[in-house]
């Protein structure tokens, strides 16, 4: 088995020659030194303070219970005051409540961040498997020629088509409901599925509060059924949304007929050389 | 031979906190002196605890001391523009994986619908049967796949045969994409439309492909 890259490998204790590696060899080694330091003050209730001064003179410390105090305990400026000692140490617990709680969102987070990026091998296993390739558009697109691609533009715009009218018709399916202004009942039925928030949660980090107030400008106003022009798409709030952009169909006053933007009339509606490529009575 | 995950807390147990605690300090120390000697930087680091007598100090006192007053040199914004607790710290890095985390979702959602999208073009599913809630994304997939295709057509039409005799032709084309009505079912003509492909991975030249010759 061929190696793809030679993997750590041990490097000379001597100050590096690459300026750009040397730049981010620093960064990293910071940020990874900054990581210990933190560990240790959290398992072991030590106080330490790591002060660094970048390349580019720039100065970055890290200090617990901060920076200041421990330094000034070490050049011995501050002897501890004995009446201040209760309150030193009933911030001192606060403080590492607040600690401990983030200590523990941060490991959710990582351990999330692990479970995606399995998920990643994972689809790309399974593309790696599947089915011995034999659907020619599954191939790279490089490697098709013209007509291929043309044939294959022409499903593929059917397809959008089918996916856009099952959208609508879920559309359709919501919009009768109440006004959606600060509800939270519905911000999963659009645009990306969340399994976390079925409830509206108080601690929301900021990615779920965007997300929210993004679903939740589907302004739909009680008495009138129809949809406000601004507001487009059954699949969430094109404007602001990035996974989502350049998906749009437009709709008119009727929800029922809708026009696509379309770039450019789609060549296959012209076709008349070749006999029909795709199923009986396909539309 | 995996490492034991430790958990992110205060260890209760005095004596292996005590031991951790000798190992770790070791362990930033060494990685201080690496960071100074490989970046050629000034480094300074404090560390105390109640199993310490003095407080751990390197690289020793005078160079913390010349540390120190380079410190104090800077106007005090440069100073605690980038400094850091444990609060700010951890805040810091919550954020910062949250975004890498959120990115390879998004990543992997788009590789999941992709999958779904060839699946539809080959009558393994229909739209009819995706997750209302990735309808979205699954559109958004196709269109970014459409854009990409038009691009390619552009290139290749641009060229106008002179470099498409050069492409690398996969397979044969005299397969059509069995495309699923919505709501049908068509698994017996995805049958037989696989019956006729032909797997083969050759270089074709474009001019010897006869579209019009397909069996039906």
């Amino acid at each position: 088995m061929v190696r793809k890259s030679k993997g750590r490998q041990k490097i000379e204790m001597v100050k590096m020659k690459n300026e750009n590696n040397l730049q981010v060899t620093f960064s990293k080694r910071r940020t990874g030194l900054f990581k210990k330091a933190s560990e240790l003050c959290t398992l072991c209730g030590a106080e330490i303070v790591v002060i660094v001064f970048s390349p580019g003179k720039k100065v970055f410390s890290f200090g617990h219970p901060n920076v200041d105090c421990v330094i000034d305990r070490f050049a011995n400026i501050n002897p501890p005051n004995p009446r201040q000692h209760t309150d030193i140490q009933l911030s001192e617990a606060r403080r590492n409540a607040i600690v401990q709680d983030l200590n523990n969102h941060l490991t959710q987070v990582t351990e999330e961040f692990e479970i995606e990026k399995k998920r990643t091998e994972d689809l790309k296993q399974k593309r790696k498997n599947s089915h011995m390739r034999e659907n020619w558009w599954e191939e790279p697109i490089e490697e098709l020629n013209l007509s291929q691609l043309t044939e294959f533009k022409c499903g593929l715009e059917k397809l959008r088509k089918t996916v856009t009218t099952e959208a609508c018709k879920n559309f359709q399916a919501i919009v009768p409901r109440h006004n959606f202004y600060g509800g939270s009942s519905n911000n999963s039925t659009f645009g990306i599925c969340d399994d976390h928030t079925d409830n509206i949660d108080t601690d929301l980090d900021l990615y779920n509060h965007q997300r929210m107030v993004a679903t939740n400008t589907f302004a739909c106003n009680q008495h009138n059924m129809m949809v406000p022009y601004h507001i487009t798409s059954p699949f969430g709030n094109i404007a602001n949304s990035n996974i989502i952009e350049g998906f749009a169909p437009e709709y008119n006053q009727n929800p029922n007929q809708f026009c696509f933007k379309q770039e450019q009339m789609s060549e296959c509606d012209q076709h008349s050389a070749h006999p029909p490529r795709f199923g009986h009575g396909y539309y | 031979m995996t490492r034991q995950k430790v958990k992110m807390a205060f260890i209760e147990n005095e004596s292996s906190r005590k031991a951790t605690y000798k190992k770790r300090k070791r362990g930033i120390l060494k990685k201080a002196n690496e960071l100074a000697t490989l970046c050629g930087v000034p480094v300074g680091v404090i560390i105390d605890s109640p199993y310490d007598l003095t407080p751990e100090v390197w690289p020793s006192r005078e160079d913390m001391d010349n540390v120190l007053s380079q410190l104090q040199r800077l106007p005090v914004m440069d100073r605690t523009k980038k400094m850091l607790n444990q609060e700010s710290y951890l805040k810091q890095s919550i954020s910062k994986a949250s975004e890498t985390c959120k990115k390879l979702t998004k990543e992997n959602k788009e590789l999941e619908m992709k999958e779904v999208m060839f699946d539809c073009l080959s009558g393994k599913t229909s739209p009819s049967r995706i997750e209302k809630n990735d309808l979205g994304a699954c559109g958004n997939v196709i269109e970014q796949y459409l854009r990409n295709l038009n691009r390619r057509i552009e290139i290749l039409s641009k060229n106008d045969g002179a470099s498409s005799s050069s492409v690398h032709v996969v397979a044969s084309t005299s397969v059509a994409m069995p495309i699923v009505e919505l709501g049908s079912s068509s698994t017996a003509f995805c049958d037989m439309i696989r019956q006729q492909q032909i797997q083969s991975n050759m270089n074709q030249n474009v001019g010897s492909l006869d579209l019009n010759q397909q069996q039906w």
